[in-house]
Protein backbone atom coordinates (compact mmCIF):
# COMPACT_ATOMS: atom_id res chain seq x y z
CA UNK A 1 0.00 0.00 0.00
CA UNK A 2 0.91 3.70 -0.75
CA UNK A 3 1.02 6.42 1.67
CA UNK A 4 1.30 9.67 1.68
CA UNK A 5 5.38 9.81 3.71
CA UNK A 6 6.68 7.18 1.49
CA UNK A 7 9.44 8.56 -0.52
CA UNK A 8 7.98 8.22 -4.03
CA UNK A 9 11.20 6.01 -5.20
CA UNK A 10 10.38 3.54 -2.81
CA UNK A 11 6.72 3.21 -3.70
CA UNK A 12 7.44 3.17 -7.44
CA UNK A 13 9.92 0.15 -6.83
CA UNK A 14 7.53 -1.86 -4.29
CA UNK A 15 4.55 -1.41 -6.75
CA UNK A 16 6.00 -2.23 -10.45
CA UNK A 17 2.32 -1.91 -11.59
CA UNK A 18 2.33 2.23 -10.45
CA UNK A 19 4.55 3.19 -13.53
CA UNK A 20 1.18 3.41 -16.37
CA UNK A 21 -0.33 5.45 -13.83
CA UNK A 22 2.17 8.20 -13.43
CA UNK A 23 1.55 9.77 -17.08
CA UNK A 24 -2.48 10.16 -16.35
CA UNK A 25 -1.56 12.17 -13.31
CA UNK A 26 1.15 14.07 -15.38
CA UNK A 27 3.89 12.93 -13.15
CA UNK A 28 7.08 12.34 -13.91
CA UNK A 29 10.48 10.10 -12.81
CA UNK A 30 13.44 11.53 -11.12
CA UNK A 31 11.97 11.49 -7.66
CA UNK A 32 15.07 12.11 -5.71
CA UNK A 33 14.18 11.73 -2.36
CA UNK A 34 10.41 13.67 -2.30
CA UNK A 35 7.67 11.81 -0.67
CA UNK A 36 4.49 10.75 -2.41
CA UNK A 37 2.60 13.92 -1.11
CA UNK A 38 5.54 16.38 -2.31
CA UNK A 39 5.49 14.82 -5.75
CA UNK A 40 1.63 14.94 -5.63
CA UNK A 41 1.99 18.66 -4.65
CA UNK A 42 4.74 19.72 -6.79
CA UNK A 43 2.22 18.49 -9.41
CA UNK A 44 -0.98 19.75 -8.64
CA UNK A 45 -2.40 16.28 -8.04
CA UNK A 46 -4.87 15.82 -5.02
CA UNK A 47 -2.82 13.61 -2.93
CA UNK A 48 -5.18 11.86 -1.43
CA UNK A 49 -6.89 11.32 -4.56
CA UNK A 50 -3.56 9.94 -6.21
CA UNK A 51 -3.44 7.53 -2.91
CA UNK A 52 -6.94 6.22 -3.81
CA UNK A 53 -7.05 5.73 -7.11
CA UNK A 54 -3.32 3.95 -7.10
CA UNK A 55 -3.97 1.81 -3.83
CA UNK A 56 -7.55 0.58 -5.76
CA UNK A 57 -5.35 0.02 -8.49
CA UNK A 58 -2.91 -2.44 -7.11
CA UNK A 59 -4.77 -3.99 -4.64
CA UNK A 60 -8.25 -5.61 -5.67
CA UNK A 61 -9.31 -5.87 -2.15
CA UNK A 62 -8.43 -2.52 -0.90
CA UNK A 63 -11.02 -0.92 0.99
CA UNK A 64 -10.99 3.18 0.74
CA UNK A 65 -9.43 5.21 3.08
CA UNK A 66 -11.23 8.34 1.48
CA UNK A 67 -14.60 8.24 0.00
CA UNK A 68 -13.79 8.56 -3.41
CA UNK A 69 -16.94 10.77 -4.14
CA UNK A 70 -15.58 12.91 -1.84
CA UNK A 71 -13.17 14.54 -4.90
CA UNK A 72 -14.23 16.65 -6.67
CA UNK A 73 -15.98 15.46 -10.40
CA UNK A 74 -13.67 17.55 -12.26
CA UNK A 75 -10.29 15.41 -10.37
CA UNK A 76 -12.03 12.10 -11.83
CA UNK A 77 -12.84 12.92 -15.05
CA UNK A 78 -9.72 14.38 -15.70
CA UNK A 79 -7.72 10.74 -14.47
CA UNK A 80 -10.53 8.87 -16.69
CA UNK A 81 -9.53 11.38 -19.87
CA UNK A 82 -5.98 10.92 -19.69
CA UNK A 83 -6.46 7.20 -19.03
CA UNK A 84 -8.32 7.08 -21.97
CA UNK A 85 -5.53 8.84 -23.85
CA UNK A 86 -3.03 6.02 -22.90
CA UNK A 87 -4.91 3.36 -24.13
CA UNK A 88 -5.73 5.37 -27.95
CA UNK A 89 -2.11 6.61 -27.56
CA UNK A 90 -0.19 3.92 -26.22
CA UNK A 91 -1.21 0.51 -25.10
CA UNK A 92 -3.92 -0.35 -28.42
CA UNK A 93 -1.20 0.93 -30.59
CA UNK A 94 1.70 -0.60 -29.17
CA UNK A 95 -0.34 -4.28 -28.79
CA UNK A 96 -1.29 -4.13 -32.64
CA UNK A 97 2.53 -3.35 -33.36
CA UNK A 98 3.43 -6.27 -31.71
CA UNK A 99 0.39 -8.29 -33.40
CA UNK A 100 1.40 -7.48 -36.64
CA UNK A 101 4.95 -8.01 -36.34
CA UNK A 102 3.73 -11.79 -34.50
CA UNK A 103 1.80 -12.32 -37.69
CA UNK A 104 4.51 -11.45 -40.11
CA UNK A 105 7.11 -13.52 -38.83
CA UNK A 106 4.98 -16.32 -38.11
CA UNK A 107 3.95 -20.04 -39.53
CA UNK A 108 0.22 -19.03 -39.66
CA UNK A 109 -1.83 -20.18 -42.51
CA UNK A 110 -3.16 -16.99 -44.80
CA UNK A 111 -6.58 -17.47 -43.24
CA UNK A 112 -5.50 -17.44 -39.19
CA UNK A 113 -3.82 -14.53 -39.97
CA UNK A 114 -6.60 -12.77 -41.20
CA UNK A 115 -8.89 -13.80 -38.31
CA UNK A 116 -6.13 -12.45 -36.08
CA UNK A 117 -5.52 -9.21 -37.98
CA UNK A 118 -9.16 -8.62 -38.72
CA UNK A 119 -9.99 -8.99 -35.37
CA UNK A 120 -7.67 -6.42 -33.92
CA UNK A 121 -8.74 -4.19 -36.62
CA UNK A 122 -12.36 -4.03 -35.68
CA UNK A 123 -11.56 -4.25 -31.97
CA UNK A 124 -9.51 -1.12 -32.19
CA UNK A 125 -12.75 0.67 -34.26
CA UNK A 126 -14.63 -0.44 -31.40
CA UNK A 127 -12.51 0.85 -28.89
CA UNK A 128 -12.17 4.03 -30.48
CA UNK A 129 -16.03 4.61 -30.71
CA UNK A 130 -16.06 3.60 -27.10
CA UNK A 131 -14.20 6.04 -25.77
CA UNK A 132 -14.54 8.95 -28.21
CA UNK A 133 -17.92 8.58 -26.92
CA UNK A 134 -16.95 9.28 -23.18
CA UNK A 135 -15.16 11.82 -24.11
CA UNK A 136 -16.95 13.72 -26.34
CA UNK A 137 -20.47 13.37 -25.14
CA UNK A 138 -20.27 11.75 -21.87
CA UNK A 139 -17.46 13.33 -19.75
CA UNK A 140 -18.27 17.21 -20.26
CA UNK A 141 -21.70 16.35 -20.14
CA UNK A 142 -20.49 15.45 -16.59
CA UNK A 143 -18.29 18.83 -16.10
CA UNK A 144 -21.47 20.83 -17.27
CA UNK A 145 -23.71 19.25 -14.92
CA UNK A 146 -21.59 20.00 -12.03
CA UNK A 147 -21.70 23.26 -12.80
CA UNK A 148 -25.09 23.71 -13.49
CA UNK A 149 -25.22 22.29 -9.78
CA UNK A 150 -23.04 24.88 -8.48
CA UNK A 151 -25.48 27.91 -9.98
CA UNK A 152 -28.57 29.50 -8.20
CA UNK A 153 -30.51 28.43 -11.20
CA UNK A 154 -29.70 25.46 -13.63
CA UNK A 155 -30.15 26.29 -17.16
CA UNK A 156 -33.67 25.74 -18.71
CA UNK A 157 -32.13 23.83 -21.77
CA UNK A 158 -30.21 21.97 -19.86
CA UNK A 159 -32.88 20.73 -17.36
CA UNK A 160 -35.02 19.88 -20.51
CA UNK A 161 -32.40 17.60 -21.70
CA UNK A 162 -31.59 15.93 -18.40
CA UNK A 163 -35.24 14.78 -18.81
CA UNK A 164 -35.11 12.79 -21.84
CA UNK A 165 -31.01 11.66 -20.93
CA UNK A 166 -29.62 11.09 -17.67
CA UNK A 167 -25.90 9.12 -17.15
CA UNK A 168 -28.43 6.29 -16.47
CA UNK A 169 -28.93 5.29 -20.01
CA UNK A 170 -25.20 5.77 -20.56
CA UNK A 171 -24.67 3.41 -18.27
CA UNK A 172 -27.40 0.75 -20.05
CA UNK A 173 -25.25 1.01 -23.17
CA UNK A 174 -21.95 0.63 -21.30
CA UNK A 175 -19.97 -2.41 -22.94
CA UNK A 176 -17.01 -4.05 -21.31
CA UNK A 177 -13.84 -3.62 -23.33
CA UNK A 178 -12.01 -6.37 -21.92
CA UNK A 179 -13.99 -9.56 -22.81
CA UNK A 180 -12.67 -9.72 -26.34
CA UNK A 181 -9.33 -9.16 -25.29
CA UNK A 182 -9.55 -12.24 -23.07
CA UNK A 183 -10.83 -14.01 -26.07
CA UNK A 184 -7.38 -13.17 -27.74
CA UNK A 185 -5.69 -14.48 -25.40
CA UNK A 186 -7.13 -17.77 -25.23
CA UNK A 187 -7.42 -18.25 -28.90
CA UNK A 188 -3.37 -17.52 -28.99
CA UNK A 189 -2.67 -19.81 -26.03
CA UNK A 190 -5.08 -22.55 -26.62
CA UNK A 191 -6.39 -22.78 -30.78
CA UNK A 192 -3.68 -21.57 -33.13
CA UNK A 193 -0.41 -23.55 -33.60
CA UNK A 194 2.37 -22.26 -32.01
CA UNK A 195 4.62 -19.19 -32.95
CA UNK A 196 8.11 -19.47 -33.68
CA UNK A 197 9.13 -16.16 -31.41
CA UNK A 198 8.11 -17.35 -28.04
CA UNK A 199 9.73 -14.30 -26.34
CA UNK A 200 7.68 -11.67 -28.79
CA UNK A 201 4.22 -14.17 -28.27
CA UNK A 202 5.02 -14.03 -24.37
CA UNK A 203 4.89 -10.15 -24.74
CA UNK A 204 1.84 -9.86 -26.41
CA UNK A 205 0.35 -12.04 -24.35
CA UNK A 206 1.46 -9.99 -21.16
CA UNK A 207 0.72 -6.41 -22.76
CA UNK A 208 -2.88 -8.24 -23.39
CA UNK A 209 -3.70 -8.98 -19.74
CA UNK A 210 -2.33 -6.10 -18.09
CA UNK A 211 -4.49 -4.10 -20.67
CA UNK A 212 -7.61 -6.31 -19.33
CA UNK A 213 -6.39 -6.02 -15.80
CA UNK A 214 -6.14 -1.64 -16.42
CA UNK A 215 -9.15 -2.22 -18.30
CA UNK A 216 -11.37 -3.70 -15.81
CA UNK A 217 -10.15 -0.97 -12.78
CA UNK A 218 -11.40 1.68 -15.94
CA UNK A 219 -14.90 0.02 -16.07
CA UNK A 220 -15.15 -0.12 -12.12
CA UNK A 221 -14.25 3.86 -11.80
CA UNK A 222 -16.82 4.58 -14.56
CA UNK A 223 -20.18 2.16 -13.40
CA UNK A 224 -19.30 2.01 -9.89
CA UNK A 225 -17.60 5.47 -8.43
CA UNK A 226 -18.45 7.84 -11.32
CA UNK A 227 -21.95 6.79 -12.36
CA UNK A 228 -24.07 6.53 -8.89
CA UNK A 229 -22.24 9.87 -8.05
CA UNK A 230 -23.65 11.88 -11.18
CA UNK A 231 -26.76 10.23 -10.82
CA UNK A 232 -26.83 11.70 -7.23
CA UNK A 233 -26.58 15.09 -8.41
CA UNK A 234 -28.71 14.69 -11.25
CA UNK A 235 -31.61 13.44 -8.99
CA UNK A 236 -30.62 16.56 -6.35
CA UNK A 237 -31.19 18.59 -9.92
CA UNK A 238 -33.97 17.30 -11.06
CA UNK A 239 -35.78 17.24 -7.26
CA UNK A 240 -34.61 21.32 -7.11
CA UNK A 241 -36.14 22.16 -10.62
CA UNK A 242 -40.01 20.41 -9.71
CA UNK A 243 -39.82 22.32 -6.51
CA UNK A 244 -38.92 25.76 -7.67
CA UNK B 1 -21.42 -7.11 -10.35
CA UNK B 2 -23.11 -5.15 -7.70
CA UNK B 3 -21.74 -5.06 -4.91
CA UNK B 4 -23.58 -5.18 -1.00
CA UNK B 5 -22.15 -2.44 1.12
CA UNK B 6 -20.59 -3.03 4.50
CA UNK B 7 -18.89 -0.79 6.90
CA UNK B 8 -17.10 -2.52 10.43
CA UNK B 9 -17.42 -1.17 13.25
CA UNK B 10 -15.06 -3.13 15.32
CA UNK B 11 -13.12 -1.64 18.62
CA UNK B 12 -10.29 -4.46 18.46
CA UNK B 13 -7.88 -4.22 15.28
CA UNK B 14 -7.20 -7.66 14.72
CA UNK B 15 -10.64 -8.37 14.97
CA UNK B 16 -11.52 -6.15 12.83
CA UNK B 17 -9.20 -6.91 9.87
CA UNK B 18 -9.81 -10.17 10.01
CA UNK B 19 -13.68 -9.40 9.27
CA UNK B 20 -13.07 -6.97 6.09
CA UNK B 21 -10.59 -9.64 4.89
CA UNK B 22 -13.34 -12.52 4.98
CA UNK B 23 -15.76 -10.40 3.91
CA UNK B 24 -14.10 -9.52 1.15
CA UNK B 25 -12.95 -12.37 -0.36
CA UNK B 26 -17.42 -13.43 -0.36
CA UNK B 27 -18.69 -12.06 -4.06
CA UNK B 28 -20.74 -9.08 -3.97
CA UNK B 29 -19.75 -8.11 -0.67
CA UNK B 30 -18.05 -5.23 -0.56
CA UNK B 31 -16.49 -3.74 3.33
CA UNK B 32 -16.43 -0.16 2.39
CA UNK B 33 -15.30 1.60 5.76
CA UNK B 34 -13.77 0.20 8.93
CA UNK B 35 -14.29 2.14 12.37
CA UNK B 36 -13.27 1.55 15.61
CA UNK B 37 -14.66 3.84 17.54
CA UNK B 38 -18.69 5.00 17.54
CA UNK B 39 -17.94 8.51 17.21
CA UNK B 40 -16.39 7.93 13.54
CA UNK B 41 -19.27 5.73 12.39
CA UNK B 42 -22.21 8.34 13.35
CA UNK B 43 -20.39 10.75 11.62
CA UNK B 44 -19.96 8.64 8.09
CA UNK B 45 -23.58 7.86 8.44
CA UNK B 46 -24.43 11.59 8.63
CA UNK B 47 -23.76 11.28 5.04
CA UNK B 48 -23.33 8.03 3.36
CA UNK B 49 -26.26 5.43 2.88
CA UNK B 50 -25.24 1.79 3.60
CA UNK B 51 -26.07 -1.46 2.79
CA UNK B 52 -25.22 -3.14 6.22
CA UNK B 53 -23.31 -2.21 9.59
CA UNK B 54 -21.37 -4.75 11.13
CA UNK B 55 -21.33 -3.23 14.96
CA UNK B 56 -19.57 -5.91 17.59
CA UNK B 57 -21.34 -6.19 20.80
CA UNK B 58 -19.46 -3.83 23.29
CA UNK B 59 -19.61 -0.56 20.61
CA UNK B 60 -22.96 -1.43 20.10
CA UNK B 61 -24.05 -0.07 23.71
CA UNK B 62 -22.30 2.35 23.28
CA UNK B 63 -24.11 3.33 19.98
CA UNK B 64 -27.58 3.56 20.96
CA UNK B 65 -28.45 6.89 20.34
CA UNK B 66 -27.02 5.95 16.43
CA UNK B 67 -30.02 3.77 16.90
CA UNK B 68 -32.97 5.64 18.45
CA UNK B 69 -32.21 8.35 15.67
CA UNK B 70 -32.55 6.24 13.04
CA UNK B 71 -35.14 2.94 13.94
CA UNK B 72 -34.84 1.54 10.12
CA UNK B 73 -30.65 1.07 10.98
CA UNK B 74 -31.17 -2.06 12.95
CA UNK B 75 -32.89 -4.30 10.27
CA UNK B 76 -29.52 -3.45 8.69
CA UNK B 77 -27.86 -3.98 11.58
CA UNK B 78 -25.27 -7.26 12.47
CA UNK B 79 -23.84 -7.92 15.40
CA UNK B 80 -20.83 -9.47 16.43
CA UNK B 81 -20.77 -11.48 19.51
CA UNK B 82 -17.68 -11.19 21.41
CA UNK B 83 -18.87 -11.27 25.11
CA UNK B 84 -20.89 -14.85 24.90
CA UNK B 85 -22.05 -14.36 28.31
CA UNK B 86 -24.39 -10.50 27.89
CA UNK B 87 -28.10 -11.23 26.69
CA UNK B 88 -28.29 -10.28 23.44
CA UNK B 89 -31.41 -9.12 22.53
CA UNK B 90 -32.22 -11.86 19.66
CA UNK B 91 -34.20 -11.60 16.90
CA UNK B 92 -33.67 -7.64 16.39
CA UNK B 93 -30.87 -7.98 14.13
CA UNK B 94 -30.74 -8.74 11.13
CA UNK B 95 -28.26 -11.36 11.99
CA UNK B 96 -25.32 -12.36 14.84
CA UNK B 97 -22.15 -13.69 13.70
CA UNK B 98 -20.30 -15.13 17.03
CA UNK B 99 -16.73 -15.85 17.40
CA UNK B 100 -16.90 -19.59 17.49
CA UNK B 101 -19.02 -19.19 14.11
CA UNK B 102 -16.68 -21.59 11.02
CA UNK B 103 -16.11 -20.61 7.96
CA UNK B 104 -18.92 -22.17 6.87
CA UNK B 105 -21.24 -20.89 9.50
CA UNK B 106 -20.60 -17.26 8.52
CA UNK B 107 -19.98 -17.58 4.81
CA UNK B 108 -23.66 -18.62 4.65
CA UNK B 109 -24.94 -16.35 6.83
CA UNK B 110 -23.02 -13.49 4.86
CA UNK B 111 -24.73 -15.09 1.74
CA UNK B 112 -27.84 -15.00 2.91
CA UNK B 113 -27.64 -11.78 3.75
CA UNK B 114 -26.75 -11.01 0.28
CA UNK B 115 -29.15 -13.03 -1.90
CA UNK B 116 -32.27 -10.46 -2.10
CA UNK B 117 -29.69 -8.03 -3.59
CA UNK B 118 -28.96 -10.50 -6.48
CA UNK B 119 -32.10 -12.51 -6.98
CA UNK B 120 -34.72 -9.50 -8.05
CA UNK B 121 -32.01 -7.53 -10.15
CA UNK B 122 -30.20 -9.44 -12.74
CA UNK B 123 -27.40 -6.82 -13.08
CA UNK B 124 -25.51 -8.68 -15.44
CA UNK B 125 -26.52 -9.87 -18.33
CA UNK B 126 -26.51 -13.56 -18.64
CA UNK B 127 -23.54 -14.59 -21.36
CA UNK B 128 -24.59 -18.17 -21.80
CA UNK B 129 -26.53 -18.87 -24.87
CA UNK B 130 -29.03 -20.66 -26.01
CA UNK B 131 -28.64 -23.98 -28.77
CA UNK B 132 -30.43 -21.73 -31.79
CA UNK B 133 -28.11 -18.33 -30.60
CA UNK B 134 -25.18 -20.80 -30.95
CA UNK B 135 -26.52 -22.01 -34.17
CA UNK B 136 -26.47 -18.68 -35.66
CA UNK B 137 -23.36 -17.76 -34.22
CA UNK B 138 -21.63 -20.54 -35.89
CA UNK B 139 -23.45 -19.73 -38.90
CA UNK B 140 -22.38 -15.80 -39.17
CA UNK B 141 -18.43 -16.83 -38.41
CA UNK B 142 -18.84 -19.55 -41.63
CA UNK B 143 -19.75 -15.72 -43.46
CA UNK B 144 -23.19 -16.15 -44.03
CA UNK B 145 -25.95 -13.31 -44.33
CA UNK B 146 -28.76 -13.11 -42.43
CA UNK B 147 -31.12 -13.75 -45.21
CA UNK B 148 -28.58 -17.18 -45.69
CA UNK B 149 -28.90 -17.59 -42.15
CA UNK B 150 -32.79 -17.17 -42.23
CA UNK B 151 -33.58 -19.46 -45.70
CA UNK B 152 -31.29 -22.48 -44.11
CA UNK B 153 -33.19 -22.45 -40.38
CA UNK B 154 -36.61 -21.81 -42.41
CA UNK B 155 -36.90 -18.75 -39.96
CA UNK B 156 -37.51 -15.00 -41.24
CA UNK B 157 -35.09 -12.79 -41.34
CA UNK B 158 -36.50 -10.60 -39.18
CA UNK B 159 -36.37 -13.26 -36.17
CA UNK B 160 -32.18 -13.91 -37.34
CA UNK B 161 -32.06 -9.84 -36.71
CA UNK B 162 -33.74 -10.37 -33.25
CA UNK B 163 -31.42 -13.46 -32.15
CA UNK B 164 -28.11 -11.21 -33.19
CA UNK B 165 -29.32 -8.35 -31.29
CA UNK B 166 -29.85 -10.87 -28.19
CA UNK B 167 -26.43 -12.21 -28.91
CA UNK B 168 -25.20 -8.77 -29.10
CA UNK B 169 -26.76 -7.89 -25.94
CA UNK B 170 -25.52 -10.87 -24.45
CA UNK B 171 -21.76 -10.90 -25.27
CA UNK B 172 -21.28 -7.22 -26.16
CA UNK B 173 -19.46 -8.43 -29.09
CA UNK B 174 -20.43 -6.72 -32.23
CA UNK B 175 -18.50 -7.12 -35.15
CA UNK B 176 -18.10 -10.39 -37.24
CA UNK B 177 -14.43 -10.80 -36.41
CA UNK B 178 -15.37 -10.71 -32.81
CA UNK B 179 -17.95 -13.29 -32.93
CA UNK B 180 -15.91 -15.56 -34.51
CA UNK B 181 -13.10 -15.79 -32.12
CA UNK B 182 -15.50 -15.96 -29.24
CA UNK B 183 -17.08 -18.72 -31.52
CA UNK B 184 -13.65 -20.61 -31.89
CA UNK B 185 -12.42 -20.10 -28.25
CA UNK B 186 -15.74 -21.64 -26.96
CA UNK B 187 -15.36 -24.59 -29.26
CA UNK B 188 -18.84 -23.39 -31.56
CA UNK B 189 -16.25 -23.76 -34.41
CA UNK B 190 -13.48 -24.85 -35.00
CA UNK B 191 -10.31 -22.32 -37.24
CA UNK B 192 -10.98 -25.14 -40.08
CA UNK B 193 -14.99 -24.38 -40.96
CA UNK B 194 -14.20 -20.32 -40.27
CA UNK B 195 -14.17 -19.30 -44.05
FE1 LIG C 1 -13.73 5.01 -20.34
FE1 LIG D 1 -16.12 3.04 -20.66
Amino acid sequence: MISRNMPMCQAVLEHYRLLPLLPRFNIRLGFGEKCVEEVCRLNHVTTEFFMEISNAYLDDDYIPQTDLSLFPLGDLVGYLTSTHHYYLEVAIPKIERKIHQLLDGSALSEKERGLVSGFFDDYRKEFLEHVSREDKLVLPYILELEKEYMKEKPDAEFMKRLQVYTIRDFAREHDRLETSLENLSRLIIKYLPPFEDFDLCHQVLTDLSDLVRDLIDHAHMEDKVLVPRVAEIEQHLLRKSEAG
Amino acid sequence: MKRVNFILCIEAYLLCKGVAAVLQRIPGASVVREFGTVDMLTHYLKNHAVDFLLICDTLFEKATDLFIEDPGLLERTILLKINPVRPEGAGKFKEIIYLTDGKQEITFKIKELLNPYFRNHREEPQSTLTEREKTIVRLVSMGLTNKQIADKLFLSTHTIITHRKNIIHKLGIKSVSGLTVYAIVNNIITIDEVT
